[in-house]
């Protein structure tokens, strides 16, 4: 468990210094929910945006990797997102900023696989 | 001194000022949930959140001071956008059977929804975090609704000073705010006074439901009798939106009770005067002992759970006396209807805790309980609006000829009629007490007020205390403990302001505490305003007929109770 999570650490560290690195594509949905998962332990559970939009956003996560994700997913996914710019401590505020650099980076990993109509 | 910009205006504030204090000062109303002011001010819900330039986050208006050359936008797209999905999150997890929620139609977080024009898209209302139910014989918790904003919590240690309800987070990601554990209000040390019910922004925490039970009693062959505090009058009148001061309303309502199948609608005043008689009677012999420590009164039944559960060394000095609402059932059931089994008695009170009061073994006569059912403001006026009543053209109904419908004959401060009635037994001129105060601040709930007197009767000096507020009654063990003076009484109410403020009267919000505290208090003194202090002569006359014949009836006795606590 611990070398995974330092795993999910570095790769995270490697994406906000070098924004050119790319995951395969495969790769991202399924990494970026561990690396939710793995800021489990991190969350206090006292405000909203961070304790319940992590959670959510995980599931919206598992709607790619079941293939039911559609445009609405995204949107969901980018507003739950900048909302944790409203977190009360930094850990919801990392988080929101790590789901910020995914989304600037590989927005068309997101937006390639969901139903458009 | 800073200057900010809030919304294009700039304005100079004092340094230390939140920026929601600073918003209000140029009438920028910023949305709240979890604030409570001086009491829950620690930005959980992220609902009150602005936008201030240069910050990369957004920030809380509640807890975040203003700094010299801030830029705030207060509803900024980004600023709307993440409330509505806050909102979007905590109404995931809140369960919305809104048409039988006991908060009915004062939910601040159904407005707030409402207010935002929240709509849901990928996820749907929700069920609740979890589908435990917390029960208690004063107040009980629904936890599908709780959406964790924690006032409760803060309620209970700030201005109760119980520490019962707790924000539990062992799982972050599913925290709930509870008493211990798996255990009950009563198990868990709950005084029931009722304030987080009054403070919780949803229907997470209710008073236990006595309405269902009631319904059955009248459809049933019983002789029901309502008894109806006046405190509650007050609570009630706001609840039916007439005026606070229109006492025509109060004959009005007395007949929509007898519509919906009271046979009686009576007072508590009676009860009332004969308290004040029998505990100015209990005073005078206490001094007369020249007991060490000071009287302390026993109506406020908050106040005397919370001397079981947490200062037990002291109950030797409570007041032996029931309080005036059981007096009043006692009265009814076993004098004016001695004999007949189907008497129920109700009392419509302010208060959450005396739904506790009535189920204590001590308060029992016969193994039966002597009032019944007790509702508080709101539930009678659910009950009622129910019914759907045309109040506006209802005729008043008749005043019931009978010394039990009369209104007290006292004043309104039981203190002071006490002493006039000691005063009165020792054959002195009784003079009115001066009260300074000596702890906390009148309508400052989180500190509650201590008043002190000196009372002269003849030549001996004593000193009383007029106590209201839990902190306040905190400080008061605490002063009894230093002994640095010697106190012969104290009036004490365990909610802050007293039964104007208690935890089963009508709930406004929007509107100031202080307001509404102000107001009920005006017309409290209204309705007393050609009231003597004094004592009632009849109630007297049934004091003698207590002491004689019924004095079981009218005492009663306390033990420590058991509570746990994690």
């Amino acid at each position: 468990m611990a070398t995974e999570s330092l795993n999910v650490k570095e790769l995270y560290e490697k994406w906000i210094l070098d924004a050119k690195t790319k995951l395969t594509e495969e790769d991202l949905v399924p990494r970026v929910k561990e690396y939710l998962i793995g800021q489990h332990p991190e969350i206090c559970g006292k405000c909203a945006p961070c304790r319940d939009g992590v959670i959510k956003l995980e599931q919206l996560l598992d709607q790619y990797i079941e293939g039911t994700a559609t445009i609405k997913t995204l949107k969901e996914i980018e507003r739950l997102t900048y909302n944790l710019r409203a977190s009360r401590c930094s850990v919801g505020l990392d988080i929101g900023k790590n789901m910020e650099v995914i989304l600037e980076n590989d927005y068309h990993v997101l937006y390639k696989p969901v139903k458009k109509y | 001194m800073a200057s900010i910009t809030i919304d294009g205006k700039t304005l100079k504030v004092k340094n230390g000022t939140t920026i929601l204090k600073a918003a209000e000062q140029i009438g920028i109303e910023i949305p709240t949930l979890c604030f409570l002011e001086e009491i829950n001010e620690i930005g959980f819900c992220r609902i009150c959140i602005v936008e201030v330039e240069d910050e990369q986050d957004l920030v809380s208006a509640c807890n975040t001071e203003v700094a010299s050359g801030m830029v705030i936008h207060t509803n900024s797209e980004k600023v709307k956008e993440s409330r509505k999905a806050t909102l979007d999150l905590l109404a995931s997890k809140h369960r919305f059977d809104c048409w039988r929620c006991p908060k009915d139609g004062m939910c601040e977080f159904y407005d707030m929804l409402k207010e935002h024009d929240i709509v849901f898209e990928e996820f749907g209302p929700g069920i609740g975090r979890t589908d435990e139910q917390i029960v208690g014989t004063g107040i009980s918790q629904d936890l599908t609704k709780c959406i964790l904003c924690k006032r409760c919590v803060a309620v209970c240690q700030e201005v109760v000073t119980a520490n019962v309800l707790k924000f539990r987070d062992e799982d972050p990601l599913n925290p709930v705010v509870s008493p211990t554990p798996g255990l009950t209000f009563d198990e868990s040390g709950c005084i029931f006074c009722g304030q987080c019910v009054k403070a919780c922004p949803t229907g997470t925490l209710f008073e236990t439901n006595h309405v269902e039970d009631l319904e059955n009693v009248l459809l049933e062959d019983n002789y029901v009798i309502a008894q109806i505090a006046e405190e509650a009058r007050i609570g009630l009148r706001e609840e039916f939106g007439v005026d606070i001061q229109d006492e025509s309303f109060d004959d009005v309502f007395d007949q929509a009770l007898k519509m919906i199948g009271f046979e009686e609608v009576v007072a508590t005043g009676v009860a009332e005067d004969l308290h004040v008689s029998a505990l100015g009677e209990e005073l005078y012999q206490h001094l007369q002992a020249k007991n060490d420590g000071p009287l302390l009164s026993s109506w406020c039944s908050g106040f005397v759970r919370y001397s079981e559960l947490y200062y037990s060394d002291y109950l030797d000095q409570l007041s032996k006396l029931r309080s005036p609402h059981i007096l009043q059932g006692s009265l009814l059931k076993h004098r004016e209807h001695k004999g007949k089994d189907n008497v129920k008695v109700i009392s419509i009170m302010p208060c959450t805790s005396k739904k506790y009061e009535i189920t204590r073994e001590e308060l029992k006569v016969n193994d039966e309980q002597v009032v019944d059912y007790v509702l508080t403001v709101r539930e009678i006026a659910k009950m009622i609006k129910r019914r759907g009543f045309d109040m506006e053209n209802m005729k008043p109904s008749v005043k019931q000829d009978s010394p039990y419908a009369l209104a007290r004959k006292t004043s309104y401060d039981l203190l002071e009629n006490v002493l006039a009635y000691v005063a009165n037994k020792m054959n002195v001129p009784f003079e009115k007490p001066k009260y300074k105060v000596i702890h906390g601040e009148r309508l400052v709930e989180t500190e509650g007020v201590i008043e002190e007197a000196t009372i002269k009767f003849g030549k001996e000096k004593f000193h009383v205390l007029r106590v209201s507020g839990g902190q306040a009654v905190k400080q008061m063990y605490q002063l009894l403990k230093d002994g640095k003076k010697k106190y012969a009484f104290a009036d004490v109410s365990h909610c802050a302001n007293g039964c104007m403020n208690g935890g089963g009267q009508a709930i406004r919000h929007n509107v100031e505490v202080h307001d509404v505290i102000l107001a009920r208090d005006e017309a409290m003194r209204r309705m007393h305003e050609n009231k003597e202090t004094t004592t009632n002569e009849y109630a007297n006359n049934l004091l003698d007929e207590f002491f004689t014949e019924k004095r079981e009836l009218l005492e009663t006795s306390y033990s420590v109770k058991e509570f746990t606590k994690e």
